[in-house]
């Protein structure tokens, strides 16, 4: 089954996408991985003012057998977290590019040139 | 490394999008399209397992049943013939090689079904101590596709497979039939608490009868719900709760263990053990427990493990059953899990997260 990969986004090869606005990007998880994980049940995410590592661990997915690390794909500093997904986690399978986890300022531009383009994380998906 | 099996109907699950995964060295359905959905399907209506994989075994002759009571600690040699027995299987010294249900077919005939990661060490284990006993002991594991049809709507739905089953087969019944499909052996058993079915037959016959459900409309379900509906009636699984390491008194299956039996193997370490561990059942509010998260008292000192945890879909909460010291075991139960850096207040459970529909 093909998944949804919107041409306005950058993605990870962890399954984020990421929306890049001026130094803030928006983080979530791609429609490939909520498909991969199933029915979603818990998320758990960062206190905003949380300075996250590039590649650290940034909050957990889990889905009713497993659970998944959330890695944040640049070095920046949580501005905002979306707390709806603490009650509604299903939001996660439901429409994964709304869903959004984190904003993060981001600390280097230069990060940002590392992110995939649409075609390049298709190209993951389809491995 | 070695080969990855298949039982019968792996083309049939992924024929039906399954996702797979192995287990136990079989490649077998996780889930299909969702897990919550097979959930809902076992505890309201009814759904199908593909349990193949695991083992079965024949013992006959004129001891045969002597021989399995000797070998179990709960009570087989009372048991009539027709009915089943869950019970542990236990070395000298208590630990547990296996638990497993033996099904009393005829006086001398019967059968026993294991866990499929057990299959050699059970058999094993019981030809080393079957020498005494006049019986024949056979793995037939091979031979056999096993189903659990489970769910409030089985009994409807066993009878559309053309078999006849009789007023009096209630609970834990167990019997060979006849169907248009072929020989069956039908027990009124599982691992969901749900009313339902155990279903063994040759590897055609049990492929007829998997299509023939899901034309019923029965749920295809996978390992992945099998395990939420076993933990929420907080049944135990080899390898989390009981394992080499514990006897069965370690882990709440006092009731199985029938110290009073004139022989048995493990009888005497049984009789004198104090226990070094004890089961217990709790929830969480936000956040589930998970295999290997510590259990603490209410002073946060690590008293236990988590050895099976899940969200629980018919409560809608996370769950998890968990081995905790037995000489730290907290006279206020009151009880907390770490969850990753967080320890979080959990609710103490005496029975079952869920009670099921068994009769």
């Amino acid at each position: 089954m093909a998944s949804l990969i919107p041409e306005t986004l950058k993605y990870t090869k962890d399954h984020e996408w990421a929306l890049i606005e001026g130094d803030i990007i928006t983080v979530g998880i791609t429609d490939f991985a909520q498909s991969q994980l199933g029915d979603i049940v818990f998320v758990e995410l960062p206190e905003v003012g949380t300075r996250l590592e590039k590649e650290g661990t940034f909050g957990v997915v889990e889905s009713i057998k497993s659970v998944s690390d959330l890695y944040s794909p640049i070095a920046g500093e949580v501005v905002a977290t979306n707390s709806e997904l603490e009650d509604g986690p299903e939001k996660c399978n439901e429409s994964p590019y709304e869903s959004w986890m984190v904003k993060l300022k981001v600390e280097n531009m230069s990060d940002l040139d590392e992110l995939l383009s649409p075609s390049a994380y298709q190209e993951i998906c389809d491995e | 490394m070695e080969k990855i099996l298949q039982t019968s109907l792996t083309p049939e699950h992924v024929k039906l999008g399954a996702k797979m995964a192995p287990f136990a060295g079989f490649n077998m359905p996780l889930q299909y399209h969702s897990v919550k959905e097979e959930v809902i399907a076992v505890r309201e209506s009814v759904g199908v397992f593909d349990v193949s994989h695991m083992g079965e075994f024949f013992v006959s002759g004129p001891e045969a049943v002597k021989f399995v009571d000797y070998a179990l600690t709960n009570d087989f040699a009372n048991a009539a013939v027709g009915k089943a027995v869950y019970s542990p299987l236990c070395r000298e010294n208590g630990t547990v090689i296996d638990d497993l249900i033996a099904y009393k077919l005829e006086r001398e005939r019967v059968l026993i079904c294991v866990n499929a990661s057990n299959i050699e060490k059970d058999f094993t284990w019981l030809k080393s101590i079957s020498g005494d006993f006049n019986c024949k002991l056979e793995n037939c594991s091979d031979d056999y596709s096993l189903l659990a049809l489970q769910g409030p709507d089985s009994v409807a739905i066993i009878t559309t497979l053309g078999v006849k089953l009789g007023d009096d087969f209630d609970y834990y019944s167990a019997r060979e039939v006849s169907s248009p499909h072929g020989n069956l052996i039908v027990a009124r058993t599982g691992y969901t608490g749900e009313d339902g079915f155990e279903i063994f037959g040759g590897h055609e016959t049990i492929k007829v009868i998997w299509s023939e459900l899901l034309k019923e409309g029965v749920s295809p379900c996978g390992l992945a719900s099998r395990d939420v509906l076993r933990l929420e009636v907080a049944y135990p699984l080899y390898g989390h709760e009981i394992s080499d390491d514990v006897t069965p008194l370690d882990a709440g299956l006092k009731w199985t263990v029938k110290a009073e039996k004139e022989s048995f193997v493990g009888k005497e370490a049984l009789s004198n053990y104090k226990p070094k561990f004890r089961l217990v059942k709790l929830s969480l509010e936000k956040g589930i427990p998970r295999e290997g998260y510590p259990i603490l008292n209410s002073e946060e000192e690590e008293i236990g493990t988590i050895t099976s945890g899940t969200m629980s879909v018919t409560l809608g909460r996370g769950i998890g059953i968990g081995l905790v010291e037995k000489d730290k075991f907290p006279k206020n139960k009151e009880f907390k899990i770490k969850v990753r850096k967080n320890a979080f207040a959990a609710q103490y459970h005496a029975k079952a997260f869920v009670t099921g529909g068994h009769k």
